[in-house]
């Protein structure tokens, strides 16, 4: 007798709700939960003085916004790890002209699955996330706030991330199990008719788990909104003495709560389309224009959710080494306000070749260059922070400064690009290409990378290796303006991108990128390693300033608040105790 | 006998509930929308969140009781159910109507303990 698949799921399902209620009757005290029971809601029990439990159970269960962060920024780490592999397969297979790397393991399909995943998982699954990993540990230190406003729903926000992602991910691992469920070739912009058309339950599946990741950022923009706005010590942090990191992630909030929803009902109607017979994308509907429409309405405003927190990264990050306060704080504040604002009126400058109204055009055109009036200001303020300080060369300063040097580049090219000839000439070239690869990781990856290395002791207790993040450092910004100048040139050669075979004239260009991809690639590997080794092994801080920034008056309320900690774990216990429970915490 | 504290009595920073409320918004969303073979799938996603929910709105302290959470998803969810039943799909439909209609059991089931009538 055949068992069918249905009685397979049901069986298997409630093994699943048996295992869970069993987990939770250990973990909880059911009497508590009714009235009639012994417990009863807040009573104290005598039990226990701890914030946590310990081992697997604290990770899986924890609440605390420091815990999650690290976790948002362990799974950032985990997506950028698949981004990057999928990546260099990409651009092994790039170097050379025709199609043969992955020719034995599925050929242009595989290639355009991976060009999907790739863009999708950096910037959901990587940049995101490593950006709300930092936002969720140092926001609430910085505004003085006990906790986020809603620790359960940021919790509940964290754990949404690494189902949706099995989701994304899942088409390139069914398959290997003998499921015919393949991985999405529809590209990140999902553009249609392509992807309302594409056959396969694949695609279905990825945009559900797309679907997902975007509830849960909105669960934590809406969390970091309220925290700033409502948890915030309104005495000691009145709103004249907000951090600059915590205005940007107030105004990446804001520009999520905006920007997500569009998305949310673009994918669910792009569902709807697939599977429920509705025509919203349909030549008879909306039509292909609408789904750009609703997508770069979203799409160009993420480019800001996502660059914007680590350009107040960077704000904060530079002055601390430099010695000297921000150069003109407000108009830092201003300008990021201001991109805020004009970020939502820019999205059809994705669609100057579908043949829309000149009119429009130029109105887009327009906004897309005076939006790099409050960027400019930016680098024109870092520029004049850095003039006649007193400069420390560490690994955080060393990638804020290189954040610099990137964005400029990144930045200058995407001026290029907002106006519409150029446009017109550059369209789905490699020149785009080298564009956001140069913001993207060039800008948004740098100041991850300086934000990791900064607040590597707060997080872990211990500090990073210093040679080992100079080679992360050199080998990043050698391998990343080869790779991505080298894009720049492929696209002035007018190589269009998307495509996995090209023709022979480009290979000296595709070649060094590839090289440029490898020395990136030796860089990171350099970056998990000390993370990894350090966080274990690394020497142990000796004091809650290990940057030295009471020396400049810069000694912010995060490090106050870890000094706090180291001496009052200090009066509790002695050094042994301390070393014992920052190594607990690294644990 | 002294009284054993739960989680999240015994420890102000952890709750048992939000990794459920995530895992069951997800099967919910994956087997019910995919349906097919994969409804099983959903149904336990529905019966998973619904009661992550009730769990988190108590643990949290939002509501003292359990039965009035646990019949408002269950009529939310019973209500969806329906909604996809009246426009001709059955199969759907008649998943989130029963998954909503077993919260609202369970609610009668709270209240007639909380009343001491179990």
């Amino acid at each position: 007798m055949a068992v069918s698949p249905e009685l397979v799921f049901s069986v298997l399902m409630g093994l699943l709700l048996l295992v869970v209620a069993g987990w939770l009757t250990r973990l909880e005290d059911w009497q508590a939960y009714t009235p009639v029971g012994g417990g009863g809601y807040g009573e104290s029990t005598g039990h226990g003085h701890e914030e946590k439990p310990a081992g697997l159970t604290r990770w899986l269960t924890t609440v605390d916004h420091k815990d999650l962060g690290i976790l948002y920024s362990l799974f950032g780490i985990v997506a950028f790890a698949w981004g990057g592999i999928t990546a260099m397969l990409m651009r092994v297979e790039l170097t050379t002209p025709g199609m043969d790397f992955l020719a034995s393991f599925g050929g242009v399909g595989l290639y355009n699955a991976l060009l999907t995943t790739h863009g999708i998982t950096m910037l959901f699954l990587f940049a995101a996330p490593l950006i709300f990993g930092f936002a969720n540990y140092m926001v609430p230190l910085l505004v003085d706030a006990d906790d986020m406003a809603f620790p359960r729903i940021n919790a509940i926000a964290f754990w949404i991330l690494p189902f949706a992602t099995i989701l994304m991910w899942a088409g390139f691992f069914l398959p290997l199990v003998g499921i015919d469920i393949q991985a999405a070739k529809t590209s990140w912009t999902l553009y249609t008719p392509l992807s309302s058309t594409m056959q396969g339950t694949g695609v279905d599946v990825f945009l559900l788990g797309f679907h997902l990741s975007g509830f849960s950022t909105t669960m934590g923009a809406i969390n970091f909104i309220a925290t700033i706005v409502a948890e915030r010590d309104s005495v000691n942090v009145p709103w004249s003495k907000l951090d600059i990191f915590s205005w940007t992630i107030l105004t990446q909030g804001g520009l999520i709560l905006f920007a997500f929803p569009i998305l949310t009902a673009a994918v669910t109607m792009l569902l709807l389309d697939r599977n429920f017979g509705t025509m919203f994308f349909a030549g008879e509907g909306g039509g292909a224009m609408l789904w750009q429409h609703l997508f770069w309405f979203f799409g160009h405003p993420e480019v800001y959710i996502l660059v914007l927190p680590p350009m107040g990264l960077v704000s904060l990050i530079l002055p601390k080494f430099a010695g000297r306060k921000l150069f003109g704080f407000k108009f830092i504040v201003y300008s990021t306000l201001a991109i805020g604002i004009l970020s939502f009126g820019v999205w059809a400058h994705h669609m100057f070749t579908t043949g829309m109204n000149p009119r429009l055009t130029a109105s887009f055109m327009a906004i897309s260059l005076a939006i790099g009036i409050p960027s400019a200001v930016k680098v024109f303020n870092w520029i004049t922070t850095l003039w006649n300080g007193k400069l420390r060369m560490t690994a955080p300063m060393l990638f804020s400064v290189g954040f610099v040097q990137n964005f400029i580049i990144g930045g200058v090219t995407g001026v290029f690009l907002a106006a519409v000839p150029f446009d017109l000439v550059m369209q789905d070239t490699y020149y785009v290409v080298g564009h956001f690869h140069f913001i993207v990781f060039g800008a948004i990856g740098f100041a991850l990378f300086a934000a990791m290395y900064y607040w590597f002791p707060i997080m872990t207790g211990r500090m990073y290796d210093r040679r080992l993040a100079l080679w992360h450092f050199w080998l990043s910004i050698i391998g990343g303006n080869v790779t991505f100048i080298a894009m720049l040139i492929l696209g002035y050669g007018g190589m269009p991108r998307r495509y996995a075979t090209y023709l022979p004239k480009f290979m000296t260009w595709h070649a060094v990128a590839t090289v440029g991809a490898f020395i990136m690639t030796f860089g990171v590997v350099a970056f998990v390693w000390n993370i990894w080794q350090s966080a274990l092994y690394g020497k142990r801080v000796d004091s809650g300033d290990p940057w030295n920034l009471k020396q400049s008056d810069q000694f912010s309320n995060e490090w106050k608040w870890y000094e706090g900690k180291r001496q009052t774990m200090l009066a509790d216990g002695g050094e042994e105790d301390a070393d014992d429970a920052e190594r607990n915490a690294a644990d | 006998m002294e009284e054993q504290p739960g989680l999240s009595e015994q420890y102000t920073r952890a709750s048992p509930w939000p990794v459920f409320v995530a895992l069951g918004l997800v099967l919910t969303e994956f087997g019910v929308f995919l349906g097919n073979y994969l409804l099983p799938v959903g149904v336990g996603g529905v019966l998973l969140l619904e009661a992550s929910v009730v769990g988190i709105l108590r643990e949290s302290g939002y509501v003292d009781s359990l039965w009035p959470s646990s019949l408002g998803v269950g009529l939310f969810v019973g209500g969806v159910g329906a909604a996809l039943l009246t426009v001709g799909r059955f199969n759907r439909g008649a998943a989130l109507a029963g998954a909503g209609g077993i919260a609202v059991l369970a609610a009668v089931g709270f209240c007639c303990y909380e009343r001491g009538y179990l």
